[in-house]
């Protein structure tokens, strides 16, 4: 068996390689550096290279594996502690931790999102069911590293048995707090955790930062807490399975990253029948992937779609920030056999720097306008991005 | 999360917790209310703080919400507005009696007339002291029949000749089968040239070791000790198994004869190469009079002589299925040359006989015994039916079975159907001589007011999917029996208490009484649990309600069957058993014993605990 590890599993640029093919390696070992704005990267598996390209390592995996796994170097610091392991944001945005750690939030927050937002996704409560002290342990490192004097963990108060193994890990703890969030998507979006809790909105494009906050996902955590005790680099991921599958919503923890998706929709029984794509990621933004394709530090969801539907007709997208986008919409349309004729952005977003922002993510306008501008342009239908559930 | 309208209308009573946050003008229902099942764990953890004006369930359904709330908000006056005054009803008032988890009340006389019609039986049932049953065909109901006049005479005349036949014939107790226990004492166990038994003396080979050891691939070394009393303080690897030794003299395992040596017992214990005790959580190696809880059902009495094993076998073989059983089999080899000897040894030897009778009750409530026994594989096994008493040879061992309920009867468990290969845990682990002289059995077959119809066996395996797969099996298993209640046990605690809810729960949805054994207390709280657990035995004898690897310390003994017993006749009459508190205490067991003490005039002995002994440091 082969194992797949991604150079990109993060947001920034692909990291490079350092080892050669035929190199026999260790489990944790150290594989790809940074190339600018990026992390580290381990491998997850003992084995022996055999194919290294511009956006991949491959190893053959060796049939013993024992559970040791090489530590990162010590550091001095436990920023670079988080550096080392190679950390990136475990919720599916991929960006570097030790970047976002990088600051002095004097006076300031870190929060922990547990809001497992997408839909169907179960593997950050039952990560939180398993290691509610380790959880709060790494919350505790990330207040430490960034100065910040308070910690709110952010749940949907419907997860009551992780709620209840949350409250027991920070009980006596003065500066960590619970706090609610509504049950609907996008709840876990960065912007909207800090609205629900701190009452603060930010513009799209301003950063948590700016609201002197630090949002973390639990796994993201899980991991500094593992780097700074146990010199861990990350190598696993937690993931749900669900969809068109036997054994639905099936939550695998610490499954080594670049192992194939398909190993695990076998683990759930197999396909059912008829099924279509494979998305990874959630319901919501879950991006369009295949089999063969690797699990990496960003993935959480392996949804196993039904079969698109065959509709012929002339389409009209409207994109959406947190559902679907434009791309997203026209492989939809694509699938289904249609034609785009026109395409626009929901009113709410609006271009920062290039990119598409919501400005009010969860709660999504009416579009008559957008719709009279799309039937003129010729669309029999309109497919419309959105996260209102 | 919300609750439903039934668990609603059953917890009327309860604090009224919001689920979720809610608007300002909610009108209140089951979906806007947190499940008071789990309101003491929320409150443990800090997440919330009930005031004393907190309203109760009953008295917010269909109220308003004045404002709006966050999740777990204890609904108060000051929230709601038009909230239903509850009158102070009997079940509020029951709320205030100190709740026990396992109260058997004292079955009250009954001289109840019951009706029902279901089977198109009118059945009576007069219970005074002495239940009397009658059944009369229920012909009324007929109508049908009328329809084609031959036919409805002709089985008129038939239900009307069954029905004389029924009416006369009194229901009397039926023998089924006999078991007798032939005892010969044994005051001195020797190394000789061959294995016999001479007066007290029992003689074993001196070569036999060397020979066993040959029999089995995986076994590296074997001693074999003699134990005396003076040698109680000596160190000992962990004690895999407690076993009689006996054979069959007459019929088949379950009936007939059986011979048993009374003042010695066989003890497997043993390592791999490496030192590593043979066991996995908990292992009860140290020094024998301090992990050893004597005289309990599975334990040696205090004064026996082990023939004690201590087998090595190759590294790393522990915890795989066929090194544990290695140990067993290799231990059985004395043993069975030991039985041999014994089915030679002269009549005249004989000190005292014991007589078991299986007797069906058919005027009785029937009930069978369901015992859930260990199946993961590796040392968590039970061969199942040897030819010979807890022996290995014919047996087949139940994870090989795949688990699936079997049916025993009582005298078969009594003569040593199940060889146990319990290796883990030891305070909670039920040996092979524990089912030789199993409590619960003895009681439930002597009882006489109880119609025992058998034993089922069901193991319980590793993955929680073959675990309800086992499960599903036994609903069915006991459904066919048409019984009026059941009592579960289990061994062990924790993963196994899955299969162990999942039991208790496909026997109580099918409308039959059904009352829980296990250890739980402190350390083995259950992990699950269903609305047919309302009525559990905690085995626990241990003072800090821990498994504390003391052997067979928290394991089923007389007192828990009675009161397992006692309870199951209170739900099958009908009887409320109230809620224990929360915390895990002693005094729910002695308040239940107090009730049957009082209830029977009987006094039931009290076993030790590890208090009696002396304590090691482990």
């Amino acid at each position: 068996m082969e194992v797949k590890i991604p150079l990109k599993q993060h947001i920034g640029m692909a990291s490079t390689p350092i080892v050669k093919i035929g190199d026999e390696i260790m489990k944790g070992q150290l594989i790809a550096i940074p190339n600018g704005l990026g992390a580290n990267i381990h491998s997850s598996v003992y084995g022996k290279i055999v194919e290294i390209n511009s956006t991949r390592v491959s190893i053959e995996v060796y049939e013993n594996q024992p559970d040791d796994y090489m530590k990162i170097e010590p550091k001095n610091t436990r920023l670079e502690l988080v550096e080392g392991a190679g950390i990136v944001g475990a919720g599916g945005a991929g960006f570097p931790t030790h970047v976002k750690l990088n600051t002095k939030l004097e006076d300031g927050y870190v929060i922990m999102n547990a809001a497992e937002c997408e839909p169907e996704l179960n593997h950050n409560m039952e990560r939180i069911m398993k290691d509610p002290h380790l959880l709060m342990r790494g919350l505790k490192y990330a207040m430490e590293i960034t100065n910040a004097n308070k910690g709110y963990i952010a749940i949907k108060p419907k997860n009551k048995r992780p709620l209840i193994e949350l409250g027991k890990a920070i009980k006596g703890e003065k500066n960590i707090e619970i706090k609610f969030l509504p049950d609907m998507y996008p709840a876990g979006d960065e912007r909207v955790i800090i609205r629900e809790i701190l009452g603060i909105k930010l513009k799209p494009g301003q950063l948590p930062i700016e609201a002197r906050t630090v949002v973390l996902n639990v796994e993201t955590l899980k991991n500094i807490a593992l780097a700074i005790e146990d010199r861990r680099p990350v190598i696993t991921k937690d993931i749900t399975v669900t969809g068109r599958v036997k054994e639905a919503e099936k939550v695998f923890l610490d499954v080594p990253i670049g192992m194939p998706v398909k190993y695990y929709i076998k683990k759930c029984g197999g396909y059912t029948e008829p099924y279509g794509e494979i998305l990874l990621g959630g319901p919501f933004t879950g991006k369009s992937g295949d089999e063969y394709s690797p699990i990496t530090k960003m993935t959480g969801g392996i949804l196993v779609s039904m079969p698109f539907p065959s509709d012929k007709r002339k389409f009209g997208l409207i994109g959406c920030e947190c559902g679907a986008q434009i791309d997203r919409l026209k492989e939809i349309v694509e699938g289904m056999g249609g034609e785009v004729v026109a395409t626009t952005n929901c009113k709410r977003m609006i271009d920062v720097g290039g990119r598409f922002r919501c400005e009010e993510p969860g709660v999504c306008p009416g579009q008559a306008e957008k719709v009279i501008g799309l039937k003129k342009n010729g669309a029999d239908v309109i497919l419309v991005g959105t996260c209102e559930t | 999360m919300a609750i439903t309208e039934e668990t609603a209308m059953e917890h009327k009573n309860s604090f009224a917790i919001t689920c979720c946050r809610f608007e300002e003008g909610t009108i209140i229902g089951p979906s806007n209310i947190e499940d008071p099942n789990i309101i003491p764990d929320l409150e443990d953890s800090g997440l919330l703080d009930i005031p004393q004006n907190c309203l109760k369930i009953g008295e917010v359904l269909g109220a308003k919400l004045k404002k709006t709330v966050d999740a777990l908000t204890p609904l108060t006056e000051e929230l709601v507005e038009g909230i239903n005054k509850m009158e102070e009803n009997k079940e509020a008032k029951d709320e205030e009696i100190e709740e026990v988890k396992e109260e058997p009340q004292e079955i009250k006389k009954q001289s109840k007339l019951q009706i029902a019609n279901s089977s198109g039986n009118i059945k009576i049932h007069i219970g005074e002291g002495k239940d009397i049953n009658i059944e009369i065909p229920y012909l009324i109901t007929n109508n049908n029949m009328m329809q084609d006049n031959n036919v409805a005479q002709d089985v008129n005349k038939i239900e009307n000749e069954r029905e004389e036949e029924k009416t006369t014939k009194i229901y009397e107790d039926k023998e089924i089968r006999k078991l007798k226990r032939k005892y010969f004492k044994i005051e001195e166990v020797k190394f000789g040239s061959e294995t016999k038994i001479e007066g007290k003396t029992l003689y074993i080979r001196k070569d036999i070791c060397k020979e066993a050891i040959s029999k089995e691939e995986l076994v590296v070394d074997m001693k074999l000790d003699i134990i005396t009393p003076n040698r109680y303080n000596e160190f000992s690897n962990t004690i895999m198994d407690v076993q009689p030794i006996a054979t069959k003299e007459e019929g088949e395992l379950g009936e007939g004869i059986t011979r048993v040596i009374d003042g010695v017992v066989m003890m497997v214990t043993g390592t791999d190469e490496n030192s590593v005790q043979i066991g996995e959580f908990g292992s009860s190696e140290g020094i024998m009079e301090e992990n050893i809880m004597w005289n309990r059902p599975g334990s040696p009495e205090k004064g026996e002589i082990f023939i004690k094993t201590d087998v090595m076998i190759k590294e790393g073989k522990n915890m795989e299925r066929p090194g544990p059983m290695a140990a067993h089999k290799v231990t059985d080899y004395i043993t069975q040359e030991i039985r041999d000897a014994l089915k030679k040894a002269s009549e005249d030897l004989v000190i005292k006989t014991e007589e078991y009778v299986q007797k069906r009750r058919p005027n009785k409530k029937k009930i069978v015994i369901v015992k859930e026994i260990m199946g993961q594989g590796a040392m968590h096994d039970n061969y199942i039916l040897p030819q010979e008493p807890v022996g290995v040879l014919g047996a087949k061992a139940n994870v090989d079975l795949g688990n699936v309920p079997i049916v025993v009867s009582p005298l078969q468990v009594l003569d040593g159907c199940i060889h146990a290969l319990t290796c883990i845990g030891p305070a909670s682990k039920e040996t092979s001589r524990h089912y030789f002289r199993e409590p619960l059995v003895l009681e439930a077959m002597m009882d006489e007011e109880l119609d025992l119809a058998a034993v089922v066996f069901v193991g319980s395996p590793q993955a929680n999917s073959e675990k309800f797969y086992v499960s599903k099996l036994l609903g069915m298993t006991v459904e066919a029996m048409d019984i009026d209640g059941a009592i579960v046990t289990t061994e062990g605690f924790g993963n196994n208490h899955v299969d162990f809810a999942s039991h208790i729960e496909e026997i109580g949805r099918r409308g039959i009484s059904v009352v829980g054994m296990t250890f739980a207390a402190v350390q083995g709280q259950l992990v699950v649990g269903n609305k047919y657990m309302n009525a559990m035995v905690d085995n626990n004898k241990s003072e800090d309600g821990i498994e504390n690897e003391i052997l067979s310390n928290n394991c089923l003994c007389k007192e828990d069957a009675i009161r397992a017993i006692y309870m199951l006749k209170a739900e099958m009459a009908g009887e409320k058993i109230l809620s224990p508190d929360r915390k895990y205490s002693s005094e729910v067991k002695l308040n239940n014993i107090d009730l049957i003490e009082k209830g029977t005039g009987n006094k039931i002995e009290l076993v030790k605990n590890e208090g009696s002994l002396k304590l090691e440091e482990k």
